[in-house]
């Protein structure tokens, strides 16, 4: 079961999600919908992300192959290097370099396309509420024993309608 | 006076919207002369193709022309979006906000134009793949170490970054978008935006990736140009073989894009009626901003010459009096006077610092910018290191043709994405009450 709030004030938002969260209520259970960014404080409502992580992992992936690969190739398809070594760092560094980018910004694209949820399979049941300029809709998935509670909390802190959703 | 941040969001979002829906009759005829241009473009790069480089006015010793020269010019001008707006970004300037899309496609674009300029230039371009790593039948892999793969490399790689870039801050604003809109749009629009919601994860994660990408274009961008940059530096060409060069030539890509940037912004808000939107405080500062680097440029230029001239060593000499006082001098001087000069009067001094004159030094600075790559490229092949083999280059019709065609088709793209996404991101262009334009 899910239940829509729909807030006009931060201060009433946070102070509903904060009643939730004391309630029990899961982060994962609570999503916002707005038409731009809400900047919550620390602590309300914390979304932990690896993308930094999976980006930095992505380069070192990209950057080793490419280098290895460079490496492979310049020692089993000899080109006549006129004295200088076969394989350079400095004269191969360039493209290891940029295979490193290269690889960070496709880590950090397709982690941000999951993390963000839109490519992922999403509940069809989940309802997606519309939006109207300056306001922002709570979503909470509740148990059906647990909508009086819920909804209550979120009439206190200030919520403006409440709704409900097929699960 | 009034300003955009004083407007309701449902205004702004009306305003910057209808654009999209509006297709005057002077947008046709304008996007109909730059396909005309753009196809005769084509045409000569086909009789190139038909004929051979014989056709170009390409011959020894001058082997690199009009096409380096545009590939570097436009390479340069790619500069002004996704590292400007990755800058603005970073640094959290609150004005960057209706700039930075106008900037980042001016990016995309202009990589998509630069980028073909080596293909171009090839000859026999149906061969262009040889510059991929694959094992061909004479078993011979890419020159790994050949400054021309790392340019494939780099400009992949910043085409991507900047492709992404760019589309990234465009998903809330077509998921806004395929909500009205006619049939094929809005398709288009629900397809782009992958289903966006407006959900915190979404827009925390949108938040999170483009402060991580803003920082790796940075670094990709300034790699770009002085991987450009080392095309010359690495050859033992009179002045060419130049530490500066890579900075020097960053310098200039910056220089450069900030005037295609004011630019495209003065004709945008023109044609587009966006003149609540890009005001005069956006000329004023990105003025300010292009004044900083003509005369960093300028300083790159002396530094560079100066020291040509100091060392006084004969080829490098012969260049430099080409560049000077020979046959080249009208385009250096021509140079040092649309770069420097100009901007500096017209936007050195505060009055003067209107959005017209910084639109005409921007205008001059576009070509001075042009003209110094061509006379960075062609004077030291022409005087190279064996005296016999001195010559001189005069381009073709083909190249005029073809390099025409590239303005054109910049134009055209430029037009045809203003007309199918906001040209100023709208989500982000809300205003906030802590934020002081």
């Amino acid at each position: 079961m899910y239940l829509i709030g729909e807030f006009h004030d931060e201060g009433a938002l946070i102070a509903a999600i904060r009643g939730l969260r004391a309630n029990g209520v899961e982060p994962a259970s609570i999503d916002l919908f707005s038409e731009e960014p809400v900047e919550l404080p620390r602590g309300v409502l914390d979304r932990p992300s690896r993308l930094s992580l999976v980006s930095v992992s992505g380069a070192i992936l990209f950057g080793v192959f490419a280098t290895l690969f460079i490496w492979w190739a310049q020692r089993n398809y000899r080109l006549d290097t006129g004295g200088m070594p076969v394989f350079s760092f400095w004269a191969t560094g360039v493209i290891t370099f940029e295979m490193t980018m290269f690889g960070a910004i496709l880590a950090a694209f397709g982690w941000f396309l999951w993390e963000s949820g839109l490519i992922r399979a999403r509940d069809p049941g989940a309802p997606v509420p519309t939006v109207d300029p300056g306001s922002i809709c709570l979503r909470v998935h509740c148990r059906e024993d647990d909508v009086h509670e819920v909804s209550d909390s979120m009439r206190r802190a200030g919520a403006v309608h409440i709704g409900r959703g097929a699960s | 006076m009034l300003t955009a941040t004083r407007l309701p969001y449902s205004k702004i979002r009306e305003d910057l919207f209808r654009p999209l829906s509006r297709v005057s009759g002077r947008y046709v005829v304008a996007t109909v002369i730059a396909f005309i241009v753009g196809a005769l473009g084509l045409v000569a790069w086909g009789f190139q193709l038909r004929r051979g480089m014989g056709v170009t006015g390409l011959q020894r010793p001058v082997f690199w022309g009009f096409y380096i020269v545009d590939f570097v010019f436009w390479i340069g001008i790619s500069h002004a979006g996704t590292l400007i707006s990755a800058i603005l970004r970073l640094t959290d300037a609150a004005w960057r906000k209706p700039v930075t899309r106008a900037a980042e496609a001016i990016t995309v674009f202009a990589l998509m134009i630069g980028g073909m300029f080596p293909i171009i230039h090839l000859g026999r371009a149906w061969l262009f793949y040889w510059l991929l790593p694959y094992p061909n039948s004479r078993l011979l892999w890419p020159n790994f170490r050949s400054p021309l793969l790392w340019d494939l490399t780099a400009i992949v790689t910043y085409m991507t970054g900047s492709v992404i870039y760019l589309y990234l801050p465009l998903i809330p604003d077509m998921a806004q978008l395929a909500e009205h809109n006619t049939p094929w749009r809005r398709r288009l629009y629900r397809a782009l935006s992958l289903g966006w919601t407006g959900s915190d994860r979404e827009w925390r994660a949108l938040e999170r990736a483009m402060k991580l990408m803003a920082c790796i274009i940075l670094a990709v961008a300034v790699s770009v140009h002085t991987v450009v940059a080392w095309d010359f530096a690495m050859a033992l060409a009179p002045m060419w073989h130049s530490t500066i060069f890579g900075p020097y030539f960053v310098a200039g890509a910056i220089f450069s894009g900030i005037a295609a940037l004011i630019v495209a912004m003065a004709i945008i808000r023109r044609v587009l009626g966006l003149e609540l939107y890009l005001a005069r405080g956006h000329f004023d500062r990105l003025g300010k901003l292009l004044l900083l680097m003509s005369l960093l440029w300028f300083y790159f230029t002396m530094a560079e010459n100066l020291t040509v001239w100091y060392g006084n060593e004969p080829k490098e000499m012969a260049v430099f009096g080409s560049r000077t006082r020979a046959h080249y001098a009208p385009y250096f001087w021509t140079m040092v006077v649309l770069n420097w000069a100009i901007p500096f009067v017209l936007l050195g001094i505060r009055r003067l610092r209107t959005i017209r004159n910084a639109t005409i030094a921007s205008v001059c600075v576009l070509i001075g910018m042009w003209i110094e790559r061509f006379v960075i490229v062609v004077p030291s092949l022409a005087n190279p290191r064996l005296p016999a083999a001195s010559g001189f280059y005069a381009p073709t019709w083909i190249e005029l043709a073809i390099t025409a065609a590239t303005f054109a088709a910049m134009a055209m793209l430029y037009m045809i994405f203003a007309k199918l996404f906001p040209i100023i991101a709208v989500w982000e262009f809300k205003p906030h009450p802590q934020e002081d334009d």
